[in-house]
């Protein structure tokens, strides 16, 4: 018997290879149920991303497992057997090792991303579901559970936002807490100002106000994102009732002045405001920024936070390596012990 | 033989082991939010508890019959209203911060506690009522004012937009805002009552007593009047509460015990 994993990732796949062997959700459970019903595996666990499409089993030889694996990928996809395709082929230690790095972030696109490791529990819970699991791919799940919360915990690797949407969202809830309760306004309907609107209404925020120079722009951008727009001239009077404000017009000088933040800072008794300048030349004047709760980020500052956490991260792979090797030296990997003992059999690559 | 005091130094060792915990933890950029720490601020908390208790037994009274001994009832009061509050609203690191203040009250008290007190025992239940109240609103004005030091930091870090180890934990600046106004609420509250208990005594509180007593009351009441009628900023309500707390602290050194 012998654990195997065979794929493709954004490593080695552009997102047009990957796009043409990604299963839907649908799909899924069909697909178990046939790969399982194959000669020679007795398992299947099926992780399909948009960043990765990967095949795990335990198959009675890793050389004809992982040949029947991407035939039935071929196959099932109708991709000819002529048609180079970059699939990685692991088997026992390697497989494991390769899921618990894919449990742990370490794999993905973005480093240390969290949601990776819900994919992995949905896969696997897929898998449970239509039965194609039993006690191999059982342990070695759960320890891949086990792996990508110890590595998560002991290492900085999902500290820190990576764009810029996410910086906007990290400070504003520093800022504010839970943005439940957070008004946003956008003044200048661009595509970035939408990017970072759509980070703060995916964790929470309570509504988003356009404005923009061509009310129609507004209103085509309000309908997108489920906001309400207003007249440009309107945006001052309604700045009192804003939490967070993104400004990214395309004026020539600036539109926020000091004196109109102050007045309406006022009004707000106390209740801090963000204004997040995207806009290039600025939209804000930087004295705005001295005013008592008033946090002013141009988008210089959003850049290089992301930046710094980027590099933050790729810093923290070394760590996370040594870690999970001496997590796996330390606890071993269950799923390939004893009783079933003839693990470790044949050498994939040998099969290629 | 002295009454309780090994226990006061349990207690100042583990506030400063916490501290140190957390500190260090912070600067190697390992931090997590433990029970570890928790555990040690609690254990701190037990020992303050026993000293005062065996003090108190020694006394035969509410131990707050000197200045180190009322160091000691006042930190004893913004740790159990760290426990109390603190953890409610969420604030963790809270701890973190209480902890040096604690420690430092402590740590200045401890060589002046080694004695065995003389047993006075209370004979003013109002004036005992009037005593303790007043010191658990100092316990709460220095609470807000360790929220005050962690605004500031976090204002600090946030309007520079430096997100590192020690904003990733400290909570939202709305949060500690919010803290302080109801720390202050609070102290205002229990002071309220404390001064009013001081009229039911044997001795009214008069001159320098009644007076830094009212400055005191006047000085939060101000600030906690200006933040909900003229809106005042979260910063300067912050600064007001570090800058304010020196009154409590004047007044405790000049009482007559």
């Amino acid at each position: 018997m012998n654990l195997i994993c065979l794929g493709i990732s954004h490593h080695t796949a552009p997102v047009d290879v990957r796009e043409r062997l990604a299963f839907s959700e649908s799909d899924l459970p069909n697909a178990l149920g046939e790969i399982a019903s194959t000669k020679g595996i007795n398992e299947v666990v099926v992780l399909s991303t948009c960043n990765r499409v990967e095949t795990y089993a335990v198959a009675d030889h890793a050389g004809k497992g992982l040949d029947v694996l991407e035939s039935y990928l071929r196959n099932h996809f109708g991709l000819a057997s002529s048609l180079n395709l970059p699939f990685f082929r692991k088997s026992d230690r390697d497989s494991a090792l390769h899921l618990f790095r894919v449990a742990s972030g370490l794999e993905s696109m973005v480093l240390g991303e969290t949601e990776i490791f819900g994919q992995v529990k949905k896969a696997y819970a897929s898998a449970q579901s239509v039965g194609t699991t039993s006690r191999t791919l059982n342990k070695l799940f759960q320890q891949s559970f086990s792996v990508g919360k110890f590595i998560r915990n002991q290492t900085q690797i999902q500290r820190g936002s990576t764009s810029v949407g996410s910086v906007a969202v990290d400070l504003a809830e520093k800022v504010f807490g839970e943005l439940k309760r957070c008004r946003v306004m956008i003044i200048g309907a661009g595509d970035m100002s939408r990017t970072v609107a759509q980070s703060l209404l995916s964790r929470g925020a309570k509504s988003v106000i356009v404005s923009n120079r061509s009310f129609d722009r507004a209103e085509e951008l309000a309908n997108e994102i489920g906001g309400e727009a207003i007249r440009f001239d309107d945006w001052e009077s309604r700045i009192t009732k804003t939490d967070i404000v993104i400004a990214s017009t395309s004026a020539p000088h600036t539109i926020m002045k000091p004196d109109a933040v102050s007045d309406a800072m006022r009004l707000r008794r106390g209740r801090p405001l963000i204004i997040i300048d995207i806009a290039v030349p600025r939209d804000v004047e930087p004295e705005v920024a001295d005013l008592a709760d008033v946090y002013l980020y141009p988008i210089d500052s959003l850049s290089q936070i992301a930046g710094r956490a980027r590099k933050q991260r790729e810093a923290q792979i070394r760590q996370c390596e040594e870690l999970l090797v001496s997590y796996v030296d330390d606890k071993g990997i269950p799923a390939l012990e004893a009783p079933r003992a003839d693990f470790g059999g044949a050498d994939p690559s040998k099969a290629m | 033989m002295e009454t309780g005091w090994t226990w006061l130094l349990i207690s100042t060792l583990c506030f400063l082991g916490g501290f140190a915990y957390v500190a260090i933890s912070l600067r190697t950029g390992r931090y997590h939010p433990s029970p570890l720490n928790l555990c040690i601020m609690a254990v701190g908390f037990v020992a303050q508890c026993l000293f005062l208790g065996e003090r108190g037994q020694a006394v035969g009274r509410c131990p707050i019959t000197n200045p180190f001994e009322i160091l000691v009832f006042v930190s004893w009061s913004a740790v159990l209203l760290y426990f109390v509050l603190g953890r409610a609203f969420r604030l963790s690191l809270m701890g973190a911060f209480t902890a040096p203040l604690v420690s430092f009250f402590q740590l200045v008290s401890l060589p002046f506690l080694r004695d065995v007190p003389e047993y006075r025992p209370a004979d003013d239940y109002w004036l005992e009522m009037h005593a303790s109240i007043s010191l658990l609103a100092y316990g709460a004005f220095a609470l807000a004012c360790i929220a005050g030091v962690m605004f500031l930091v976090q204002d600090s870090l946030l309007k520079r937009a430096k997100l590192q180890e020690l904003s990733y934990n400290l909570p939202p600046v709305t949060n500690l805002s919010k803290a302080i106004t109801r720390l202050v609420g609070i102290g205002l509250a229990l002071l309220t009552v404390g001064i009013a208990s001081g009229f039911g005594t044997k001795t009214p509180p008069t001159g320098i007593h009644l007076f830094l007593s009212v400055c005191v009351w006047a000085a939060y009441a101000i600030l906690i009047g200006l933040r909900f009628t003229r809106g005042l900023s979260s910063r300067l309500s912050a600064r007001l509460s570090l800058g304010v707390f020196i009154l409590p602290v004047i007044t405790l050194m000049m009482l007559d015990h």
